[in-house]
């Protein structure tokens, strides 16, 4: 049985998602011990990150895919950094459907670039008798904000993450990521029908659907992570420093405030960042302080 | 802005940071006291300690399933070995735990809070 991780990054003009993928693979070789690791880009990501970076030196096993062109310049979304900044900028996430029949491994875990591996909480998905595992009980760390993110929509179904998402090779997963394909290539019947909301193409909203109707139509009926929580900063917060190894300090937004911050330690604890521009201005430190 | 309103102003922030801080500090907690064994998963508690002492005491030591988080029948082989796992990382963490909040509580500015460091 080959257990092992594997991330999608591909580039956009402002964010270099593959070097955000080489942090994240050397924070997994750190924290879980783990160096079966595959990372999907496209030709274009990799020749841009490669000026500056050694990719291979991070990520054992690099995949390069191609992009859909016609996906790729519908598929925009808005990128914050803090309440400051807000840009539209491409936002390619259509291969993600694709992990079970690209994953070169028994056991798999998928995971956002944007997931910071701040602990060895994952290594408890290994040999788990749920062959399916993904969350939608998540936390924000700023304790008093609003989880309006609890549902797809106010009326709708059970939001589940796509963020982190553990499978083994088996009938009902292969099942599972083939609804998922169908529900992205029938995007708007889908959106219509479950009321999802925006114009933006969402795996969080696909693997919802793929959730709710793999389970008989019921909610919340799919197992999550065996982990606490998932806990998330949004991308109106942003890093302070990276004190150490598994120590963060953040700026963290106050609740029903705009821009106005107060500061947040957070260590050995694995945390969702989406801020992905603070993610970068931390990436090099970052890289220094896991690879070994 | 009076001197004694920018006071106020200043606690109320350090109260906020606190809370959130003592709120991570809990969030950290519970994650740490998940365990896992054979393909399932335990979150180590007084309730579940208790259960496997007693199954222990009644000579229940081998080969014994316990229900998991999930709902998942697991069959432990070696229940003493199991219980000395789960109560030593229980201790582990809560030690931690209590000197992570001795510290939380001891510290009356921000910059104390998140150790950073700054000059009073």
């Amino acid at each position: 049985m080959t257990n092992g991780l594997l991330f999608f990054a591909h580039n956009n003009p402002e964010i270099d998602y593959l070097k955000l993928a080489c942090v994240s693979s050397s924070m997994a070789r750190y924290n879980l011990g783990m160096e079966n690791i595959t990372v999907i880009t496209d030709s274009n990501s990799y020749e841009y990150s490669s000026k500056n970076l050694d990719v291979e030196k991070y990520i054992p096993n690099l995949i390069l895919a191609d992009k859909d062109q016609e996906f790729k310049t519908r598929n925009y979304r808005n990128y914050r950094d803090t309440n400051h900044t807000v840009k539209s900028l491409s936002f390619y996430n259509a291969n993600r459907c694709d992990s079970f029949d690209i994953s070169p491994y028994d056991e798999t875990i998928v995971l956002d670039v944007d997931y910071m591996i701040l602990s060895d909480s994952l290594n408890n998905c290994w040999g788990h008798k749920n062959e399916l595992m993904l969350h939608h009980d998540v936390k924000d760390i700023q304790s008093k904000r609003e989880d309006s993110w609890r549902r797809v929509d106010d009326l709708g179904i059970t939001m589940y993450w796509a963020t982190v998402c553990y499978f083994q090779r088996t009938a009902y997963t292969q099942s599972f990521f083939d609804v998922v394909k169908h529900v992205k290539e029938n995007w708007p019947f889908y959106k219509e029908l479950y009321g999802l909301p925006g114009t933006l193409y969402r795996n969080d909203y696909s693997f919802s659907v793929a959730a709710h109707v793999m389970n008989g139509f019921q909610s919340e009926a799919q197992e999550q992570l065996p982990i606490e929580k998932m806990y998330k900063t949004f991308d109106w917060d942003d890093i302070h420093e990276i004190n150490d190894v598994n120590d963060i300090t953040l700026f963290v937004e106050k609740a029903r405030t705009n821009a106005d911050f107060h500061l947040c330690r957070w260590k050995d604890v694995d945390l969702h960042i989406m801020n992905k521009w603070a993610l970068q201005r931390h990436a090099d430190t970052l890289l220094e302080m896991y690879y070994e | 802005m009076s001197e004694r309103l920018t006071k106020a102003l200043e606690f109320a922030n350090y109260r906020l940071t606190l809370n959130n801080q003592i709120v991570a500090l809990r969030s950290k907690v519970q994650t740490k006291l998940i365990h896992s064994i054979n393909g399932g998963t335990f979150t180590i508690s007084r309730e579940l300690i208790t259960f496997v002492d007693s199954l222990i005491r009644q000579d229940y030591t081998e080969e014994v399933v316990l229900i998991d988080n999930f709902q998942n029948p697991i069959m432990i082989e070696d229940l003493k070995s199991f219980l000395e796992d789960i109560t030593s990382k229980y201790f582990e963490v809560t030690n931690d735990y209590h000197s992570e909040f001795v510290k939380l509580r001891k510290a009356r500015k921000v910059h104390k809070l998140l150790d950073i460091e700054q000059d009073d």
